[in-house]
């Protein structure tokens, strides 16, 4: 191997550059920033001041950070419902001085100065939830005016009753515990804020109202349209936040047995900057509690260590400033173009250098020379029938196909004119198979292995397999399903042809040329389905061998045929029967005389084989180009080849005008016949195989003469 | 901006060409014109007081404009590039080989003229040609793009036919020539534009850029302004192609010319020929707007030398790799070197009446 090709390999097959993609498409990465942040501002404060994670130092700010986080918790709700809430430092106030002139004003109760709070706390979320959600108003002005009134009569109240407050003579011993005692080692406060904290994400994650907020955070139109009522949903965030306030501010009386003028001042930047530094979008929709509270500690961490490293309020306002500045602008531009940043990435060629061919060309002496026999066959269905992948006729001669709009049709014998709507599978119909039972088997694109009984009644026999240990994207799920056949102990081995993209982008897997087509077999014993064989490039069809213990399978992108012994004395071994064949192999189907029939997908071309070797050129391609002027391989133009068990080429059939059969995926013989399917075709072809046995179906080459 | 240095290495960079819309909006005109005849690779097209050529490989044809026969006049030892009719009749024709002959004559040239892509005659028998490069035949002129060619140049041969004049140097394929009542316009092909210049040289200004395809052959319209034969399409492929030079230098060392990611004359008809996705056929249907290697455009410019309108043979098409036009008899005809047809479009328009 060139010097040059070696070293492409290192940088483009060695370097798992795929990895980065995969990880990107996970929802998860979206919390990476914020917990970067979190990670940062722990070790560094926790490294620049001695002794700041200790006990003693700590005590104080987690029952501080229990209040803030349950804050956070509301404003985080009305976030991710695509609103906002200022009023939170007002309305945190007001309820703190509900509960402490309720406890040491009226001398009532505890519980009655948690109802005062709560109280205190639900009317003005209920007065914000009324004027945002039902009125209409703007959430950012109304919450002002909230926020302004708010702390106004606060104010007026503090300077009234102050003093009262310091005079009164009331104590309770759970009032004094809620302040200072701790359960398990926990603040009280530390507790509600992780109880709330659980019980609100569950509400958002797993609840009909939780989704319903999401959803309107996520498009009010779309909610509306579905159904959800929207206003509800908002006035229901802002009332939630307003109580959320009510429980943070009995807790800070609790804790201070009376409130001062600097109480809840500057509560709503904090809260605001943790909700969104923890990486809730503005916008509505994205987000989670836990964030939120990530988002929290960052943001009381910053602000007591600059305390305690001397800084004063200014510097501090300063630094929260910044930090929301620039989480808002990483939001926005991460929301905009993270699916930009997945496109440039997820594709990832590797280096690939195709073996030698014979020719194919018409006049070449080899025994792939292509010729224009496919173009006398006759059409079934032309015009009707859009994307037959594959074909198969039953005992009664009937033709079955899938369609691109995921039905199953059967063409009636004789005339194969009249059809009907065998079977709706929902996905894209391709490998197809008739078991033991009669039962059709179909691959279903996209979807899984599937059923079909006699009366057209579809059953899913699976959609995964066993997890790989070192997959990134969950590889058990089955992404492109393509062939399949029924071994004779009714065993269905079938292949799934990448890992790497969904069915509809399978061309991008040509482009990449990464090895992850996987061969697997369904046992229907035990409903159980393992992976053979994995690592081939882009696996296709699958053919039972006429000696009933051997399969043949196509890898497509690597232009090869393997044969893999599942029965008998080599069982489990692979052998590659023909490689660097100048076509794409698809399905691949028995014939009469014992030899057996592949179609051609299309066919090599010098610049796209020359391609496989310039892996950063394709890289480049995918990045630069839309996807109409990629350099694909030539798959207008397909055709039929007849090998032995041997791997030796018998003959060739092919369309070189490709009026009729420019794409061969499929075909099937019967009674003297091959019916020719195409995956980007318009029709079945029917053509008279000169010769051929006019008795044999494959129907009885499977499962004999009786039905 | 000065920050855009830094910009650029975040920016994306996607390959665009200029789109058919305006004055190129397409159309199936040339592909549905009346076809005059068949003929193998028809090239330049044109006419005297009172006779038609065309040229065809080594052949030299003469048309009847009743449209019954070609007849063949001469043939020549190597392909004709190029042919040019003063207005007394005298006759210019360049061959692929590197020679020029007028009325059968060889010009004595200098060696680096070897490429010559088109011919023009003014009214005082100035013959201009356009020499496509110093160093790649006429018939390499794949070969010069994949290359990024741009040492074409233009030269004015006087009456007497003494050593040429070279008037400009350092053309991308300059491969079409307009003389005009004060100064010359030529094609370019490989920056898709027309500039014109002085008869006796000088700055060339820009006239007309950013065209869809490479412009070859001008001929002058009757009614001011001028024809222009497209012979390729820019295709974002082949732009891209030719910033990637590992792959272009592989490809030009390993893979046969027909099966280049270049631009061609000849609609595809081998299945080793390179596909864009663009181009599957679908349900038995190749899309028109599919991206391909060839195209048939031929393009009316107004006396500005700006385009009015264009006549198209689309990806589905044949008619494509239009090599020449002219006005003949009031009507248009058109030579689809690709297509190997000779075309009439119909009835020439006064300007502003198309």
């Amino acid at each position: 191997m060139p010097v040059r090709d070696l070293l492409l390999r290192c940088r483009y097959n060695l370097i798992p550059e795929h990895l980065i993609g995969e990880v990107l498409t996970k929802r998860w990465t979206d919390n990476a920033i914020p917990f970067l942040a979190l990670v940062i501002t722990i070790v560094g404060f926790g490294t620049a001041i001695p002794g700041f994670f200790q006990l003693q130092s700590l005590s104080d700010s987690t029952r501080q950070l229990g209040e803030f986080s349950i804050v956070v918790t509301g404003l985080t709700i009305v976030m991710l419902g695509g609103g906002i809430d200022l009023s939170v430092g007002s309305i945190f106030a007001l309820s703190a001085f509900a509960a402490v002139s309720a406890f040491f004003i009226f001398e009532q109760p505890t519980w009655i100065a948690l109802l005062a709070a709560l109280i205190v706390g639900g009317a003005f979320g209920a007065f914000n939830g009324f004027l945002v959600g039902y009125a209409g108003l703007r959430a950012f002005l109304t919450t002002l005016v909230t926020f302004i009134i708010g702390r106004a009569i606060y104010d007026i109240l503090v300077v009234n009753y102050a003093a009262k407050i310091q005079l009164s003579m009331m104590s309770s011993d759970v009032w004094d515990f809620i302040g200072d005692g701790t359960v398990f080692g926990l603040a009280i406060s530390v507790l509600a804020a992780i109880m709330l904290a659980l019980v609100a994400h569950i509400m958002l994650s797993r609840s009909r109202p939780g989704w319903h907020i999401l959803a309107v955070g996520g498009s009010r139109r779309s909610a509306h349209n579905a159904g959800i009522r929207v206003r509800r949903a908002v006035f229901a965030t802002y009332v939630i936040s307003g109580l959320c306030c009510g429980i943070a501010g009995f807790l800070l009386a609790c804790r201070l047995s009376g409130t001062g003028p600097g109480t809840g001042l500057n509560l709503e930047i904090m809260a605001l900057t943790a909700a969104v530094v923890g990486g809730n979008s503005l916008g509505g929709g994205r987000g989670s509690i836990m964030k939120g509270i990530m988002g929290a500690v960052i943001v009381l961490v910053t602000t007591n260590g600059l305390i305690r490293l001397g800084y004063g309020t200014g510097t501090n306002q300063m630094v929260l400033g910044l930090m929301l500045a620039a989480a808002v602008i990483l939001d926005i531009r991460w929301l905009k173009n993270r699916h930009k940043v997945l496109n440039e990435l997820y594709v990832a060629p590797i280096h690939h250098r195709m073996g030698e061919t014979q020719s194919a060309e018409p006049q070449a002496d080899s025994p792939y020379a292509l010729n224009d026999r496919l173009s006398q066959a006759t059409p079934i269905g032309l015009g009707d029938l859009e994307g037959p992948e594959d074909v198969i006729l039953d005992h009664d001669d009937h033709l079955y196909c899938g369609t691109r709009h995921g039905e199953i049709i059967r063409f009636f014998a004789p005339d194969y004119r009249r059809s009907e709507v065998f079977a709706h599978t929902g996905g894209f119909p391709l490998g197809l198979a008739f078991d033991r039972a009669g039962n059709l088997i179909s691959c279903v694109g996209a979807m899984g292995l599937y059923s079909i009984a006699p009366d057209g009644i579809v059953t899913k026999l699976t959609a995964e397999t066993s997890r790989s240990l070192t997959s990134v994207v969950d590889d058990a799920r089955l992404r492109d399903p393509n062939d399949c056949d029924v071994a004779p102990d009714g065993r269905i081995f079938f292949t799934d042809s990448t890992k790497r993209y969904d069915a509809h982008d399978w061309a991008l897997d040509s482009i990449e040329g990464r090895p992850t087509g996987r061969l697997l077999c369904y046992h229907p014993a035990t409903e159980k389905t393992e992976t053979l064989l994995d690592r081939y490039r882009y696996a296709n069809g699958v053919c039972i061998a006429h000696d009933g213990q051997s399969l043949f399978f196509a890898e497509s992108w690597a232009c090869r045929v393997h044969r893999y012994w599942f029965d008998g004395p080599k069982v489990g071994t692979v052998e590659c029967v023909i490689k660097d064949m100048p076509g794409y192999p698809d399905n691949i189907n028995r014939a009469s005389d014992g030899t057996y029939w592949m179609a051609w997908l299309g066919m090599r071309t010098p610049s796209f084989d020359l391609s496989l070797r310039h892996p950063g050129m394709r890289k480049r391609m995918t990045r630069r180009l839309p996807q109409d002027d990629w350099l694909f391989p030539n798959i207008n133009t397909g055709g039929v080849v007849k090998f032995d068990e041997n791997g030796r080429v018998i003959e060739t059939l092919g369309d070189l005008a490709g009026a009729a059969h420019p794409m061969v995926t499929s075909m099937r013989e019967h009674k003297g016949e091959l019916f020719i399917g195409g995956i980007l075709n318009n029709r079945i072809g029917r053509y008279v195989i000169p010769g051929a046995n006019q008795r044999w179906t494959g129907l009885r080459s499977y499962w004999g003469e009786d039905r | 901006m000065i920050f855009d240095p830094i910009l650029n290495l975040f920016r994306g960079r996607a390959i665009t060409i200029p789109p058919y819309d305006g004055a190129f909006r397409p159309n199936t005109a040339l592909e549905t014109a009346e076809i005059l005849h068949e003929v193998a690779a028809p090239d330049n097209l044109c006419q005297t007081k009172d006779r038609i050529l065309l040229t065809s490989g080594c052949d030299l044809l003469q048309i009847d404009p009743a449209g019954a026969a070609c007849m063949s006049l001469a043939v020549y030892p190597a392909p004709i590039t190029s042919l040019a009719i003063s207005p007394d009749g005298k006759q210019a024709l360049s061959l692929a080989d590197g020679r020029l002959l007028i009325d059968g004559e060889t010009i004595q040239l200098s060696p680096e003229i070897r490429c010559i892509t088109a011919l023009s005659f003014d009214a005082d028998d100035h013959l201009y040609l356009c020499n496509g490069s110093d160093s790649r035949p006429t018939t390499d002129w794949a070969v010069d793009l994949m290359e990024k060619g741009c040492r074409g140049s233009v030269w004015q041969i006087s009456p007497d036919g003494r050593q040429p004049n070279c008037l400009a140097r350092n053309l991308a394929w300059p491969s079409g020539i307009l003389v005009q009542q004060e100064r010359l316009v030529v094609s370019e092909g490989w920056r898709h534009r027309l500039f014109s210049m002085a008869k006796s040289g000088g700055q060339p200004v820009p006239m007309l850029d950013k065209i869809p395809g490479y412009p070859g052959r001008l001929t002058p319209s009757r009614f001011g302004g001028a024809w222009l034969a497209i012979f390729a399409p820019r295709n974002r492929l082949v732009e891209f192609i030719l910033q990637e030079d590992d792959y272009r230098r592989d490809m030009m060392r390993e893979i046969p010319r027909s099966q280049w990611i270049a631009p061609s004359l000849v609609p595809s008809n081998s299945f080793l020929d390179p596909l864009q996705c663009g181009a599957i056929k679908t349900m038995g249907v190749r899309k028109p707007w599919a991206p391909g290697r060839s195209y048939g455009l031929a393009v009316r410019l107004d006396a500005e030398l700006q385009p009015i309108a264009s006549y198209h043979s689309r990806a589905d098409g044949t008619h494509h790799g239009i090599t020449s036009i002219a006005e003949i008899d009031g009507h248009i005809w058109v030579a689809a070197c690709g297509g190997n047809r000779l075309l009439d479009l119909g009835a020439v328009h006064e300007l502003g009446a198309v």
